[in-house]
């Protein structure tokens, strides 16, 4: 409190001064206010349930999330897509409640409750007016453990999975993450991002359920509830009964996860009528938890992130190639991947792809200037801030403590973690991970209209859009 | 099932009861030069919105001038005198916020999103742009460059969007201001000049033709101070006036087929002209929309995705796609946007969704649908009010289109108050076969541009 009341003195100060404020120079303020987490409460039921219980009184409304390691790394090699099939069909039928039941009490109470998976987690989120939290957590627990997976709602499922699957292949965007994911992940559990039509179409109840069983358990879950919480005692009380029951189960042995080594390769898909070229440029990236992955973080913010970042100012702003630039660090539990992303009309694919890979090059060839970082650290720091304004968004940061692995106080650690990331740290993992010689380039576009334009970089594997 | 609808109705109760302590505090004010100014505290968490709305969007754009609001918009990151190009993204984001501008038809708006110790940086930024755009022929070359570029991404390389956004204005209006692209061509924006933008900048972008809304971890007493420091002495200008955007009454029944080369799945985009803003009708029909579309117990979904196995996806909303019940200024529409299993005709796709319609044309909404569905609404509006800058969205349209800022607290009500009888009357007034518009985009074969037939009806 004692910063907050200074701040507020200082902006007093400056208001009072109205007349004579010096219009050339952004204004002086004070500091970034400090801000503390709501109180986290953890604990474990005896088959292994983990509770996090956060006291977040703001607005009337309850948050749930129920986390499994249980994403589509585990799907089985020919059945790419089980997990998020899973995840659709949970709230779809359970033994004593419909389809249509379940969507009809969800609504009753102001609320929503669905699932998906994601390459890691399965997460089952609900939310719900607070009166009704034990009604949420009722349903959350019979679509966790009763789930039916009745034949009618599979046979819809596959049918529009087909559909919504061949509208997701008209996406160049789509096809450019598909490429990269197997270019990165080789034919790693990572590598698909999708179902195939093929595996859609050999779904049924049997392996669906027997899917359930064995990751939907106890000792693979942690609960999250946040929101206007009852009395503690009482919470877990209710909590106990509708899953103390619940039965622990040997987990299977975790997938093989062999990430092959980074190598250049130039996949160009033939997008015939593209307007446009999509350019991908990556390769895998350490975790979060890896020593690296602060100054990492930190560098890829410097080049891709936001309107102030290398990427965007040179590629947008000075060249005017494209409306997007930027780049992206996907971390993923055991492996992650980096890569800069951007869509330029087709006659400029030649000079934006060679802009691409010198913003990447001059990451490594010198030091982020002390200036240039210390804005990075405090965009990072504020968007923090800002993401913990809704009770979805401390939930969902909260989740990414459990899909991902990540120590306890992690979030309550981020910003001073970002805070003491060095140049030359940025300088050093840049060499290893954001200079592009070893970097896949996936280009998605119009092959006789940029073809000749993309073989200017290398050896070029067409593939056809399918 | 009876003790269910009584632990509902309980339910209910409290909740309406606490829902009601979800109050949102609002200040508002108008300085001498005109610009509206609304205050709104929370101190939860420490950040604050600075949000900007211009009343002017692509409706008030000329003939060959089609996407001239968007350009605007664009330039307004550009630079202004004591703000160099590139820095206005560079200060917000460099002091931990976000922020963005976006072109809507009836309004434009720009946003901060800042840690709360950034107000008055956020508002010097405002108000150096809205006192001194620099308007330079390079920054207009560029942007030019960056808005195609949008449309290429955003339109031309996307299924479905160049229909939504070329061709179904044209089906659903035939006064020009309304009908036209709001994307716009690239003619029209290769061919407008820096008097275009001086011009527009004048007319429109004075403090007498905006609103300033301030939400979040602020001190009322000091915020107006700084307001009245950055923004005091900016001078205004003749009110702008509205264009007229006034329809022909009789609006005829009309369809259009779309080849589309982009998409895989075929569409259809249903329209019927909406009711006046605020009117009893817009309550009703936003009713009638929330009880076929909202929710997993919809009508959509429980009769067509679950019992026809019809519908694959679908969207609705009073305004849709440009604008939503909040931001709806008429004329707009009521329309729905599905995306649907290719062993059905797009015929009876339309079918199927007028047959929907039927049922709430000729039958009252039983007593317990219609709890579920306020309810519902009840809820989602407290989610979508818990971030600053929806708070800020809300209360800049109420202040912009209603002059009343305050309804933030009151609309739901008048929402809420909507009887069985009005929805049933509203869905016979206006969604009826012979005043709907239809646009079916079929898949075409890859490689060829869109192409659209009328077909007479």
């Amino acid at each position: 409190m004692a910063t907050k009341t200074l701040w507020i003195l200082a902006i007093t100060a400056l208001g009072l001064a109205a007349q004579t404020v010096d219009r050339t120079k952004p204004p002086q303020t004070p500091p970034i206010p400090s801000y503390k987490l709501p109180p986290v409460s953890e604990t474990k039921l005896p088959n292994g349930l983990g509770i996090v219980l956060v006291d977040d009184a703001r607005f009337p409304l309850v948050t749930v999330r129920l986390n499994f390691q249980a994403g589509n790394k585990f799907d089985p090699p020919d059945r790419p897509g089980l997990a998020d099939a899973v995840a659709s069909l949970l709230n779809e039928g359970t033994k004593t409640r419909t389809s249509r039941q379940i969507s009809e009490e969800t609504d009753a109470m102001g609320g929503s409750l669905s699932a998906d998976a994601g390459p890691d987690s399965l997460t089952i989120s609900g939310n719900a007016v607070s009166e009704s939290l034990s009604r949420l957590l009722t349903l959350l627990a019979d679509v966790t453990m009763n789930a039916t997976f009745p034949q009618d709602e599979v046979d819809l499922y596959k049918q529009n999975r087909i559909q919504n699957l061949r509208a997701e292949r008209s996406e160049p965007s789509f096809l450019a993450r598909e490429k990269m994911s197997q270019a990165v992940y080789g034919s790693s559990p990572y590598s698909h991002i999708a179902p195939t039509e093929q595996a859609i179409g050999k779904l049924d109840a049997k392996v669906l359920g027997s899917f359930r069983e064995t990751f939907l358990v106890p000792n693979n879950a942690t609960l999250l509830v946040i929101g206007r919480l009852p009395a503690r005692a009482e919470l877990l009380k209710t909590v106990t009964q509708l899953f103390g029951s619940w039965q622990q189960r040997q987990l299977p042995a975790p997938p093989q996860m062999a990430i092959p080594a980074p190598h250049r390769q130039i996949v160009l898909v033939d997008r015939p009528g593209s307007v446009q070229a999509d350019i991908h440029v990556g390769r895998s990236a350490p975790t979060r938890l890896s020593p690296e992955y602060f100054p990492l973080a930190v560098g890829n913010s410097v080049l891709g992130t936001g309107a102030n970042s290398r990427i965007f100012r040179n590629i947008r702003e000075k060249e005017g190639f494209a409306y997007d630039a930027h780049t992206e660090y996907n971390t993923k539990r055991e492996a992650s991947d980096l890569a800069a992303v951007t869509q330029v009309r087709n006659e400029v694919i030649e000079p934006a792809l060679r802009a691409v890979l010198a913003e990447l090059e001059n990451m490594a060839s010198a030091p982020v200037p002390a200036a240039e970082l210390t804005n990075t650290k405090n965009f990072l720091s504020g968007i923090y801030l800002i993401r913990l304004e809704t009770q979805d968004g401390l939930a969902t940061q909260l989740n990414l403590i459990q899909t991902l692995g990540l120590p306890k106080d992690y979030l309550e650690t981020y910003t001073t973690r970002v805070r003491s990331v060095e140049p030359g740290q940025i300088q050093d993992v840049s060499k290893k991970y954001i200079a592009p010689d070893q970097d896949a380039i996936i280009v998605v576009g119009d092959a006789s209209k940029i073809g000749d334009a993309v073989r200017k970089f290398g050896e070029v594997t067409v593939v056809k859009a399918e | 099932m009876k003790k269910l609808t009584i632990s509902l109705l309980f339910v209910c109760a409290i909740f309406f009861a606490r829902g009601a302590d979800f109050t949102i505090p609002v200040e508002s004010s108008k300085l001498a030069n005109g610009l509206r100014v609304i205050l709104s505290k929370d101190n939860a968490v420490p950040v604050v919105t600075v949000y900007m709305i211009y009343d002017v969007g692509a409706r008030s754009e000329e003939m060959g001038r089609t996407g001239f609001a968007h350009l605007f918009e664009h330039m307004m990151f550009e630079g202004s005198k004591n703000v160099p190009k590139g820095m206005h993204f560079a200060t917000v984001e460099s002091n931990g916020g976000t922020l963005n501008g976006s072109t809507h038809p009836d309004f434009t708006d720009y946003f901060d999103l800042l840690p709360s110790n950034k107000l008055a940086t956020a508002l010097w930024l405002e108000s150096d742009r809205m006192r001194s755009l620099a308007i330079t022929d390079e920054n207009l070359k560029n942007q030019k460059e960056a808005v195609k570029q949008e449309r290429r991404l955003s339109f031309d390389n996307q299924p479905y969007s160049t229909a939504i956004v070329d061709v179904w204005p044209t089906l659903m209006f035939r006064n020009w201001q309304s009908s036209h692209s709001l994307i716009g061509s690239f003619e029209d924006l290769n061919s407008s000049s820096i008097e275009d933008v001086a011009k527009f900048f004048k007319t429109y972008y004075a403090p007498n033709n905006a609103a300033l809304v301030l939400v979040g971890d602020l001190q009322i007493p000091e915020a107006k101070k700084l307001v009245e420091t950055y923004f005091g002495d900016i001078p205004s200008q003749p009110q702008p006036k509205r264009p007229d955007l006034s329809e022909p009454a009789d609006f005829q029944s009309r369809k259009q087929v779309y080849k589309d080369p982009l998409a895989r799945v075929p569409g259809l985009v249903i329209g019927y002209p909406g009711p006046k803003r605020r009117s009893p009708d817009y309550y009703a029909l936003n009713m009638v929309d929330a009880v076929l579309t909202g929710g997993d117990s919809s009508r959509f979904r429980l009769d067509l995705v679950k019992g026809k196995k019809s519908v694959i996806q679908y969207e609705a909303n009073l305004g849709w796609p440009f604008a939503s019940p909040v931001d709806y200024r008429d004329p707009e529409p009521y329309a729905i946007f599905l995306l649907y299993n290719p062993a059905f005709t797009a015929d009876q796709m339309v079918s199927q969704v007028q047959d929907e319609i039927a049922k709430l044309q000729s039958e009252p909404l039983d007593a317990k649908d219609l709890e579920r569905v306020k309810t519902q609404m009840r809820a989602n509006r407290i989610k979508e009010l818990q971030s600053s800058l929806n708070r800020a969205r809300a209360l800049a349209q109420y202040a912009l289109a209603d002059g009343k800022p305050e309804l933030i607290n009151t609309e739901l009500d008048a929402m809420l108050a909507v009887t069985p009888a009005q929805i049933q009357a509203a869905a016979k007034k206006y969604l009826s076969a012979d005043r709907r518009a239809v646009l079916q985009i079929d898949p075409a074969p890859a490689g060829g541009s869109g192409k659209s037939s009328k077909e007479g009806q």
